[in-house]
């Protein structure tokens, strides 16, 4: 087991590794900074000192390494839009974007697969198909017209819930939080459901087949000739074995979450993570996307290894044969 | 009890529409630093107006009125300026302003590290002659110095020294990167960047308020649905820009009110006027070195038709680089090129390269609709006889590109800093000179003697109707020559809750002195 986690690691590390280097290779296609850096009455000559200033004149590899050397010791870089350490950014930015995260998740989890069991149990009852055809919206919608839709309806129509922005939050330590205040909640509500919403419906479905599946089994069929009550079947024996690929799924979707807040995050103007990443990306502030970019893979490297880790204790064959 | 909690609820029900007068406003990009002598881009300038004073400012018709310095004069037959300072004026923290600050800001924002040096380029030294007078030296008399530094903010050299922030530090910060303190009507009282700014009146504010203003608060919203989502709902009372697209659905609407004006900024066309120096254009390099091709594409590109459909009517065609709202405007040469497409033709027969094919080169995301006028410019070249391949790409990769001469034709926009017609000869009229920094935005190498005679002589008149024929003159050699094509006048289009009242300055800038919250 042990060396089986070391190795998955050192995988994780090398992936890291490769992440940034296609990364910085692309940076040179997203544009030059320095004219956003400078102003209208800038000279070719102050052009060429910052580019050499920051290091912009050097092949990508140079820099490349530069950033890795850096990022090794804990310094990811000044961000070239704000001048201020770009670790300090985005350890401001990221409690607005876990807490976004977190919510959507529980919500996508949680009445995923309660819809999934329930649709699966009733499978030919009127609520149960009334949900497969709505869910079809979920899956089907891009995330920035859900948005806007939702924006539309609470915000402007029914002037029920603010159209934008977080909030007022509280500070505990460095993390700043909006779980705590009412008009934090409210702010919540619209972006989590939009960035919750194609989670749901995926693990809605996947539950919901998974748990049909499991259902026509020989061993639920035993079960139930056996005399076991409905509930143990459905609840013990069959939910359970859906988990497995369940599980796999919510794993990678919790990431996404994460990575892809950046839509969500721009229709609401939610000061997280992705917002900061579209701005740097306009600005081409490379220290800021380099950061962001690396940081992001980690999170994905990491749930994987997590999921993996998982398996084994859900599976006990794994467990064995590991 | 119950008498006392009635009384309580009525005052505070009496006193609340009296106090609390919270504006909240919305912007495309949040100004990226307080420094107001850090960087030269017009949301930090726009914003840091609010806070920072300079000696001299912009009223609402963009005149220069009085600031920090309640006069000023020309020294001896030009020598420089003596600028006569306020008393009584402190900064947020209290201190008081005087002649001393004034020669600190001077040191400050002319240094190597800061990017508004190129405004004293002209100075060749400030001197404080008592604690309210400062006299500003100049290398040549220089008869809009007073309209060229409205935008040169005083920060108080004890508070700067004190906090280590005596240069600006773009590349790490200081603290003057995120705390403020200068003389303005509003001062900072909470900054986080990118997310959100707080504004206080400043009480000790040497002016006459006109503003109702109790707290003001600053969030950037970069897509522009939500924030105009967020103007309807009335999540903020003001937002800049409105979409184009939606203005005419706006006005509909009671509850908010359009605010419509011209920028300062004015959109052209350039073209590649070196020899053979275009390795990245597509074919016939040397095109656009032949005048007749240029006044060709002048007369084959239909402004008005562009700005009916594009534009929804919400812009005026240009026929110089500046708009009529600066100073030294050309009156004599308004008349903008003729659509006249049969005479385009003619002209491109004239020259013999009829169906010649080129690049023009156009950002995406830069100026309003920049992408759709260029697809428009295409196809009305097309009907000319001139095929057009359009490459359009974002900004950040666009200046490069033009930097490094790939091009025949591109869409450039220009807003004179000074706002004054000097600026756009100064860089886009004059011919390309690394050493005396002139024409540092003329990628197309435009060239014409006379020109580059004139720009000094510009410069040092002090004489305003001898100054206006120089300028002129210019005018109209740029005209004749086609240097440039002006397209059109970039509009201007603010909304705001309809219980707002503000005041719209052609320069973009946001003055929140003006605003009054009904």
């Amino acid at each position: 087991m042990l060396s089986y986690i070391l190795k998955r690691i050192g995988q994780s590390a090398l992936v890291l590794i490769i992440v940034g280097l296609v990364a910085f290779s692309m940076f040179r296609f997203v544009g030059d900074p320095i004219d956003n850096m400078l102003g209208q009455e800038r000279t070719m000559e102050d052009v060429e000192r910052l580019r050499a200033q920051l290091g912009l004149d050097q092949p990508f590899p140079v820099q490349y390494f530069k950033f890795l050397s850096n990022a090794a010791q804990g310094n990811f870089g000044v961000s070239f839009r704000q001048g201020r350490p770009v670790a300090d950014i985005i350890a401001e930015r990221a409690p607005a974007t876990l807490e976004l995260a977190a919510v959507s998740a529980i919500l996508a989890v949680g009445v995923g697969i309660a819809l999934g069991v329930f649709t699966a149990i009733r499978r030919d009852g009127f609520m149960a198909n009334f949900i497969m055809s709505a869910s079809l919206i979920g899956v089907s919608l891009p995330t920035f017209l859900i948005g806007i839709l939702l924006i539309y309806v609470f915000s402007v129509e029914l002037g029920w819930l603010p159209s934008f922005g977080r909030g007022e939050t509280v500070k505990i330590g460095w993390w700043t939080t909006g779980l705590l205040t009412e008009s934090g909640l409210k702010a919540l509500i619209l972006p989590a459901i939009t960035l919750g919403l194609y989670q749901m419906t995926l693990i809605m479905r996947l539950v919901r087949s998974e748990m049909l599946e499991v259902l026509r089994q020989d061993y639920i069929r035993f079960a139930r000739a056996r005399g076991v009550s409905e509930r143990t079947i459905n609840f013990r024996h069959a939910l359970k074995n859906t988990m497995v690929p369940v599980i796999t799924i919510i794993g990678l979707q919790l990431g996404a979450i994460i990575a892809f807040a950046i839509i969500t995050e721009t229709v609401f103007q939610w000061p997280g993570l992705g917002l900061l990443f579209i701005n740097a990306i306009q600005f081409v502030d490379i220290p800021v996307m380099a950061a962001y970019l690396m940081m992001i893979s980690l999170v994905f490297v990491l749930i994987n290894l997590a999921v993996d880790i998982l398996y084994a204790f859900i599976d006990p064959r794994l467990r064995v044969s590991a | 009890m119950f008498k006392f909690t009635t009384v309580l609820l009525l005052t505070t029900a009496l006193a609340a529409p009296v106090m609390a007068k919270d504006f909240k406003f919305a912007a495309t990009t949040d100004p990226q630093t307080m420094d107001p002598h850090a960087v030269n881009s017009a949301p930090v300038l726009g914003f840091l107006n609010n806070v920072y004073e300079g000696l001299v400012r912009r009223g609402k018709d963009m005149a220069i009125e009085p600031a920090l310095a309640t006069a000023w004069e020309p020294i001896g037959e030009g020598e420089g300026w003596r600028f006569t300072l306020r008393q009584d004026v402190t900064f947020h923290d209290g201190a008081e302003f005087n002649a001393d600050d004034v020669v600190f800001s001077y040191k400050r924002a002319s240094d190597e590290s800061s990017d508004t040096r190129s405004w004293f380029a002209p100075v060749s030294d400030v001197v404080k002659v008592d604690d309210y007078t400062v006299d500003i030296m100049t290398n040549a008399p220089n008869p809009i110095f007073p309209d060229s530094i409205a935008n040169w903010m005083m920060m108080d050299s004890g508070w700067a020294e004190a906090n280590n922030a005596g240069l600006p530090d773009k590349e790490a910060g200081n603290y003057a990167t995120l705390n403020t303190n200068g003389t303005g009507a509003f001062k900072v009282t909470a900054r986080e960047p990118g997310l959100r700014t707080v504004l206080e009146p400043h009480g000790g504010w040497w002016g006459e308020v006109e503003h109702n203003i109790t707290r003001a608060e600053l969030t950037p919203i970069q897509n522009p649905a939500t924030s105009l989502a967020a103007l309807l709902s009335g999540d903020v009372d003001f937002i800049n820009p409105v979409p184009i697209q939606d203005v005419a659905r706006l006005k509909q609407n009671r509850d908010v009110s359009v605010i419509q004006g011209i920028e300062a900024r004015v959109i052209m066309l350039g073209f590649d006027q070196q020899e053979g120096a275009s390795e990245g254009g597509n074919g016939s390099s040397d095109l656009f070195l032949d005048p007749k091709v240029r006044e060709a594409v002048a007369k084959a590109v239909n402004v008005p038709a562009i700005l009916q459909t594009i534009m929804r009517g919400n812009a005026e065609v240009a026929s110089q680089l500046v708009s009529p709202a600066m100073r030294g405007f050309s009156a004599a040469n308004a008349t903008p090129y003729a659509y006249d497409p049969e005479g385009a033709k003619a002209l491109l027969e004239e020259a013999g390269v009829a169906g010649a094919s080129f690049d023009l080169k156009c950002p995406n995301n830069r100026y309003l609709n920049d992408e759709a006028v260029c697809q428009a410019i295409t196809g009305m070249l097309a009907q000319a006889g001139l095929s057009a391949t359009l490459d359009a790409m974002p900004v950040q990769n666009y200046w490069p590109e033009l930097r490094a001469d790939n091009f025949d034709m591109y869409l450039l926009g220009w807003s004179p800093g000074t706002f004054d017609a000097e600026h756009p000869i100064r860089f886009l009229g004059s011919t390309p000179n690394e050493e005396k920094k002139l024409g540092s935005w003329n990628f197309g190498g435009y060239s014409n003697a006379r020109i580059d005679e004139l720009l000094p002589m510009i410069q040092s008149e002090i004489d305003d109707i001898k100054r206006q024929a120089m300028l002129d003159e210019a005018a109209k050699i740029m005209q004749d020559e086609v240097a440039y094509v002006p397209l059109y006048v970039q509009p201007l289009v603010w909304g705001a809750r309809s219980n707002i009242e503000l005041t719209q300055r052609p320069d973009n800038f946001f003055i929140l002195r003006w605003v009054t919250v009904n």
